[in-house]
C-alpha cells in the first residue's frame, strides 16, 4: 500500500471571490462554504470566521477539528462516512497544511465539547491555538439532544467534515509544494535488513464506550463499539478511515485532524527500515463491560504474537475506566513476551495526590505521560468569543461546572473562566504532540 | 523582611545528650545553634526570629502536649516559614521534625521545610506533609543540608517557579501535577526513544512510575461456616450518633470498636455514618445497609453461621492514605484475634 500525501502549506487565510489556493494563501467564498454545510436541513444557523494564532479570541463549545483534503484521484476523504467506501491509504491525497476546519456550537456544549484560545496563557494547553482555522459556527434542529449532557453533535460534525472536503477540493489539480510517501511492503515481503530489525506495532484504542451507536468513534463508517480488534495498514489511519467521535471528557479526545496527522504514526514510519520494522497498527477499542475489556486485550495480543511483534505501542482515546483497557492490554503483551510502552493522560486530582490511573500493574514498568487531565486552569477573559462562553459552565462540559462551592462558577461575569484540562480542546495530545508530561512535587 | 522560625532537638539546642531526651519545649529568641548557619545561609532577605527546642523523648512520648505546647508559643508570632532540623539520620529526631511540621503547617498554612536521610524513618512518616530535604547521615552535613533547605525557602518565599521533587532535591510528596518539558521533546518522540530502549535492554526512566503493590493473599475458605465466629468491619464510617472515638470523616486516622452483642439491628438514629465520601442518606436511614447486623442475626438464628461476633470495627475511607489505612488494619486484626474472630466480612462504601 502507497499513499502519496501532497502537502500545500497554508500561510494565510482569507475570504474572497472563488475558493481557491495560491502562493500559500487559501481564499474561501463563504457563501458557498456555507450552502455546503447547509445542505443538512438540520443545520438551522451558520457562520463561517478565520482566526490565527495570537487572535484574541475564544472558541467553545468546540466539538471537533479536521484537515481539508481531496481525494485526487476521487472519492470521499472520508470513506464509509462522507461518500462510499473505498479503500483508504492508497493514491494521492493532497491537504492544506497548518490550518484546520473546527466545529464550534453555536449554543450548546456537551461534556465531550472543549475550549481553545488562540492566544494567552490559554493557547499553550490544546494543539490547534497554532494553527490557521476555519471556525464553523453553527447549530442544529437535533432538540432531544439540546440540554443533553452527551450529545452526537452530528449534523455538526458531518458538516465539518463536508466543509473540509469542500475546501480541501480547491487543490485538487494543483502540484503540491512537498510529496511524502508512506509505503510499507507486505509483512512477508520484506527485505533481510528489515526483517532484522525489531519489529513492532502500534496499538490505538479508540474510543468506544458509548453502547448507543453515534457517539463512538468510526472506522470506515463502523461504530468501534461493534467492533473486535482488527489489523489496519497506517496509511489508512493517515488517510480518513478512521474519524473522532463524540464522547469523553475533551481533553482525552483524538480529533479527526488527530487521526489524519497521527504524530507516532509518522515517527514510526522515519524509524521503519532504520531502527524498527513497523508492522502495522492493531485497532482496538475501549469498552465498559469487564469481558470487553477482557476480549480485545485477548485479541490484541494474539495478533501481535502471530504477526512476530517483538514490541508494540499501545495508546489509550480517554482515562478512568479505559485505564482498565489500557493496563490490561500492555499486561497482556507483555505476558505474550511483546516488550510494550503504553501512552496516557493522568488523572491525579485537585490535590494531585490521586492514583494516576484507576488500575496499574508493575508490568506496565514504560509509560509515556502526556499530562494531567484534572489540572485547574484560570484564565482572564478575551476579547471574542466564538460559540457560547456560559456553555463551559452550563453545559457539563467535563472540565467545566455552573457552580463549586469553593472555586465559583467556571464563567465568570466578566468573562474570565476557570476550568479543568479535562475541557482543553484534545489537550492531552496523546497521538504523540504532547511537550507535557506529569512529574511529582 | 519575611520571617523564618527553627525547630530543633535538645541536642542541637545545647541542652544536652540523651540525658537530657526528656526536655520540655522552649521557645528562644534569635539564633541557637544550626540557626546561626540557617541564618547566614537565607542572607538578608530572611530573618530567623527565634528557635524551638524540644527533647526527642519528649516529643516522642507526649507528643500531643508537646505539638500544643509550641503552637502556642506560635500564637501571635509573625512568620513567614518554618524549618526543622536537618535530622540526619536520627529517627526520633526526623519523626519529632515531621510531627510539629505538620502541626505548624496545617494551623498556620506556612511552607515547612526539613531535611534527613533517606534512611530516617521519619521520611516515610512525613514526606507527604511538608518538604523533607534529602540529607547527610550525620551532623557532618549539617552545612550542606541546612544550604539546602535555605535555597528552597528563598525560593518559595520569592514565588519562582518550582521544580519537581527529584529535581530540587525533596522527596516526592506523592504530588503529581503536570509541567511542560523545557526543552520541549514531544511524546511521539518519548515513546520512540523509550521503546528503543526497552527493546535493546538499556536502562529507561517510565514517566508513570508504578508503586510497589501490597497485596495480600485470599485467605482459605472457612471450613465450616455454622461454626465460625463472623466479624463486620468497615470504612463506611458506621459509629454510634455521638462518634465516641472522634472518627475523621475524611483522612480518618482513627478507628473505633463498637459492642452490638445486645442488638438484633442497628437503628437509625443509635447508629449513623460519619464518612463524608458519599450521600449518607440511605445509611443514616438504615445502618444495617453498612454493617449487615440484621442478616447476620438471622443467619445465626438459622445456624448458617455459629455466632455473630461481639463487636463491630469501623473506620472512614475517603481520602485515607495507604499507610494509615494498613496501620488501622494491622491494630484492628490484633482484637478480632483474641476475639477469635474465624472470617471478616469488610465492607467498603
Amino acid at each position: 500500500m502507497k499513499l502519496e500525501l501532497g502537502n500545500f502549506y497554508v500561510k494565510d487565510i482569507v475570504f474572497g471571490e472563488e475558493t481557491s489556493y495560491s502562493n500559500g494563501i487559501l481564499t474561501i467564498n463563504k457563501e458557498e462554504a456555507l450552502e455546503v454545510v447547509r445542505e443538512d436541513e438540520h443545520i438551522t444557523e451558520a457562520d463561517l470566521f478565520i482566526v490565527k494564532p495570537g487572535d484574541k479570541v475564544r472558541l467553545v463549545p468546540v466539538k471537533e477539528a479536521i484537515e481539508p483534503r481531496v481525494r485526487v484521484e476521487g472519492g470521499p476523504v472520508f470513506p464509509g462516512v462522507t461518500g462510499e467506501l473505498m479503500q483508504a491509504g492508497n493514491g494521492r491525497t493532497h491537504a492544506l497544511k497548518d490550518c484546520s476546519v473546527l466545529v464550534v456550537g453555536k449554543h450548546w456544549g456537551g461534556f465531550q465539547d472543549g475550549l481553545i484560545d488562540m492566544s494567552g496563557e490559554g493557547a499553550k494547553y490544546t494543539y490547534f491555538s497554532q494553527l490557521k482555522n476555519i471556525v464553523l459556527v453553527a447549530d442544529t434542529d437535533e432538540e432531544f439532544e439540546k440540554r443533553e449532557q452527551q450529545k452526537k453533535n452530528r449534523a455538526l460534525r458531518w458538516a465539518g467534515m463536508r466543509l473540509a472536503e469542500y475546501i480541501g477540493s480547491c487543490v485538487k489539480e494543483l502540484e503540491p509544494e512537498e510529496l511524502e510517501v508512506f509505503k510499507l511492503d507486505s509483512i512477508t515481503k520484506r527485505s533481510k535488513d528489515v526483517n532484522d530489525l525489531p519489529s513492532v506495532v502500534l496499538v490505538l484504542q479508540l474510543q468506544s464506550q458509548m453502547e448507543e451507536l453515534g457517539y463512538n468513534d468510526l472506522v470506515y463508517g463502523w461504530d468501534t463499539n461493534r467492533m473486535l480488534p482488527t489489523f489496519m495498514h497506517p496509511n489508512e489511519v493517515l488517510d480518513g478511515a478512521v474519524i473522532s467521535g463524540s464522547f469523553m471528557p475533551c481533553s482525552s479526545k483524538w480529533s479527526t485532524y488527530d487521526f489524519q496527522n497521527y504524530p507516532v504514526i509518522r515517527r514510526l514510519y522515519e524509524e521503519h527500515g532504520k531502527t524498527l520494522n513497523f508492522l502495522g497498527i492493531i485497532m482496538s477499542n475501549l469498552n465498559v463491560a469487564l469481558e470487553q475489556k477482557e476480549r480485545s486485550a485477548l485479541l490484541v495480543a494474539q495478533m501481535a504474537k502471530s504477526l512476530g511483534a517483538d514490541s508494540a505501542i499501545v495508546a489509550e482515546e480517554g482515562y478512568g475506566n479505559p485505564d482498565a483497557d489500557f493496563i490490561a492490554c500492555i499486561v497482556a503483551l507483555e505476558d505474550a513476551g511483546v516488550k510494550t510502552v503504553g501512552l496516557t493522560p493522568e488523572c491525579t486530582g485537585r490535590d494531585g495526590k490521586s492514583q494516576p490511573l484507576v488500575t496499574l500493574d508493575p508490568k506496565a514498568d514504560a509509560i509515556v505521560s502526556t499530562g494531567d487531565v484534572s489540572q485547574l486552569i484560570e484564565l482572564p477573559p478575551m476579547e471574542t468569543v466564538l460559540g457560547e462562553l456560559e456553555s463551559l459552565a452550563r453545559d457539563g462540559l467535563a472540565g467545566g461546572w455552573a457552580g463549586d462551592e469553593i472555586l465559583g462558577p467556571s464563567v465568570r461575569e466578566d468573562g474570565s473562566i476557570i476550568m479543568e484540562n479535562n475541557s482543553m480542546f484534545c489537550g492531552d495530545q496523546v497521538v504523540g504532540w504532547s511537550t507535557k508530561t506529569v512529574k511529582e512535587f | 523582611m519575611k520571617k523564618a522560625i527553627l525547630y530543633i532537638n535538645q541536642f542541637f539546642g545545647q541542652i544536652g545528650g540523651e540525658e537530657k531526651a526528656d526536655f520540655a519545649p522552649e521557645i528562644r529568641e534569635g539564633l541557637v545553634g544550626p540557626a546561626m548557619e540557617l541564618q547566614k545561609q537565607l542572607g538578608e532577605d530572611v530573618q530567623v526570629t527565634h528557635t524551638i527546642i524540644c527533647g526527642d523523648n519528649y516529643m516522642g512520648s507526649n507528643t500531643e502536649e508537646a505539638i500544643n505546647t509550641i503552637l502556642g508559643f506560635l500564637e501571635g508570632k509573625e512568620f513567614d516559614i518554618f524549618f526543622a532540623g536537618p535530622a540526619f539520620r536520627a529517627g526520633r529526631y526526623g519523626s519529632a521534625c515531621g510531627h510539629i511540621g505538620k502541626a505548624v503547617k496545617e494551623k498556620f498554612n506556612v511552607p515547612v521545610i526539613s531535611s534527613m536521610n533517606e534512611e530516617n524513618p521519619g521520611v516515610e512518616m512525613f514526606r507527604s506533609d511538608i518538604y523533607i530535604f534529602k540529607g547527610g547521615a550525620s551532623a557532618a552535613a549539617m552545612r550542606k543540608d541546612i544550604k539546602k533547605m535555605a535555597d528552597f525557602g528563598k525560593r518559595l518565599l520569592n514565588g519562582e517557579i518550582l521544580n519537581s521533587a527529584e529535581e530540587e532535591g525533596y522527596y516526592g510528596r506523592g504530588i503529581r501535577r503536570q509541567v511542560w518539558l523545557n526543552p520541549p521533546v514531544t511524546a511521539a518522540d518519548r515513546v520512540i526513544d523509550m521503546l528503543l530502549k526497552k527493546i535493546h535492554g538499556e536502562k529507561f526512566q517510565t514517566e508513570l512510575p508504578i508503586p510497589e503493590q501490597d497485596r495480600v493473599p485470599i485467605a482459605p475458605p472457612i471450613k465450616d461456616l455454622s461454626k465460625a465466629n463472623i466479624a463486620v468491619v468497615t470504612s463506611g464510617g458506621i459509629v454510634p450518633v455521638d462518634n465516641p472515638d472522634r472518627i475523621q470523616s475524611a483522612s480518618a486516622t482513627r478507628w473505633g470498636k463498637y459492642d452490638v452483642s445486645e442488638f438484633d439491628r442497628l437503628e437509625s438514629g443509635v447508629y449513623k455514618t460519619i464518612h463524608a465520601g458519599f450521600d449518607p442518606a440511605v445509611a443514616n436511614a438504615n445502618p444495617n445497609v453498612i454493617v449487615p447486623l440484621d442478616v447476620l442475626r438471622q443467619y445465626e438464628k438459622e445456624g448458617k453461621i455459629g455466632k455473630v461476633n461481639e463487636y463491630f470495627y469501623s473506620t472512614v475511607g475517603t481520602g485515607t492514605t495507604q499507610g494509615e489505612a494498613a496501620r488501622m488494619g494491622k491494630e484492628i486484626v490484633e482484637h478480632l484475634k483474641e476475639e477469635n474472630v474465624d472470617g471478616v466480612i469488610m465492607v467498603s462504601t
